[in-house]
């Protein structure tokens, strides 16, 4: 089922309702992809704190490894979130956010992927993310 | 489904919590914010114990009509911490340490879901809180979670959150 990877098969992802809200697009850089969600208004969750929302925060690193998956398998795969877990590391801007996912098991079946994301510096990471994905 | 409040919690919101609930609820309602946008509605609101109807708008689809896992997580995490605010004997800033989500069934746009949350308990200022999101139509489960915050942050323009 897997797949040579190809930063091209996350476009549907992004083009999805949800993808629109969040901004979200990827490129290759290097050796990688790096995803990004675009800063809007609508991402703030309390107005008095200019912070992105946690629960968008989290919905971005899902978003970065369900698309990162989709680039490492054939076209059209179906995938689904079984469990996602964030840890929440330090506090967010509003401003965009940058994310980097590693694939530390490939199975047939389920998929275990971990997402940094970060806003000025890639080496501070706001949260981490995991998540276990099923794929078929 | 959900259990009673955990002991040593007062029955009743403590009334300056009550107070900045009721601020934040009318802040929320004027500021065009992302929270005032979703339309929550309060079914149940008691110390450390709260319970929510939203209908799922169709803008955090996942492209083929049903909603993006991600948008509940946005639901869970502003509803637990509103339920760690209802525990509290005094207002104090709070932050998300981590969540946990497990997806049992997908949910459709524009469906009517509830959030049931309990903050179990606190401990050394770190509020544990659990939760499930149902259907409203067939009372199925959708998603369980939980969470840790922590109570008493300096908030973000010092620094660290924790």
């Amino acid at each position: 089922m897997s797949a040579p990877f190809e930063i091209s098969r996350i476009a549907a992802h992004a083009a999805s309702p949800m993808g629109e809200w969040l901004g979200f697009s990827g490129e290759t850089d290097g050796e990688s992809a790096v995803y990004k969600l675009a800063f809007s208004e609508e991402h703030i969750g309390n107005p008095m704190i200019r912070a992105l929302h946690g629960g968008v925060i989290a919905a971005f690193l899902e978003f970065a490894m369900q698309a990162d998956l989709a680039a490492r398998l054939e076209a059209g795969a179906p995938i689904s979130t079984a469990t996602m877990a964030i840890d929440y590391l330090a506090s967010s801007r509003a401003e965009d956010m940058r994310a980097r996912v590693r694939i530390m098991r490939l199975g047939r079946r389920i998929a275990f992927l971990e997402a940094t994301g970060w806003q000025a510096d890639e080496a501070q990471p706001v949260a981490i993310g995991r998540a276990s994905l099923r794929i078929g | 489904m959900i259990e009673s409040p955990p002991t040593g919690l007062a029955a009743e919101i403590n009334p300056a919590i009550r107070g900045m609930m009721r601020a934040a609820r009318d802040m929320l309602q004027h500021e065009h914010s992302l929270l005032g946008s979703l339309g929550f509605k309060p079914l149940l609101l008691g110390a450390g114990k709260t319970s929510f109807s939203l209908d799922l708008p169709a803008r955090f689809g996942d492209g083929s009509g049903m909603i993006h896992g991600g948008f509940l997580t946005v639901v869970l995490d502003s509803l637990f911490g509103l339920t760690v605010f209802t525990a509290m004997e005094e207002f104090k800033p709070i932050a998300t340490i981590n969540l946990r989500t497990d997806y049992i069934k997908e949910a459709a746009a524009g469906s009517r879901v509830i959030c049931d949350s309990v903050c179990e308990g606190v401990r050394n200022e770190v509020a544990y809180v659990s939760g499930r999101l149902t259907l409203d139509a067939d009372k199925s489960l959708i998603a369980i979670a939980s969470g840790a915050f922590m109570v008493g942050t300096k908030g973000p323009a010092k620094g660290s959150r924790l």
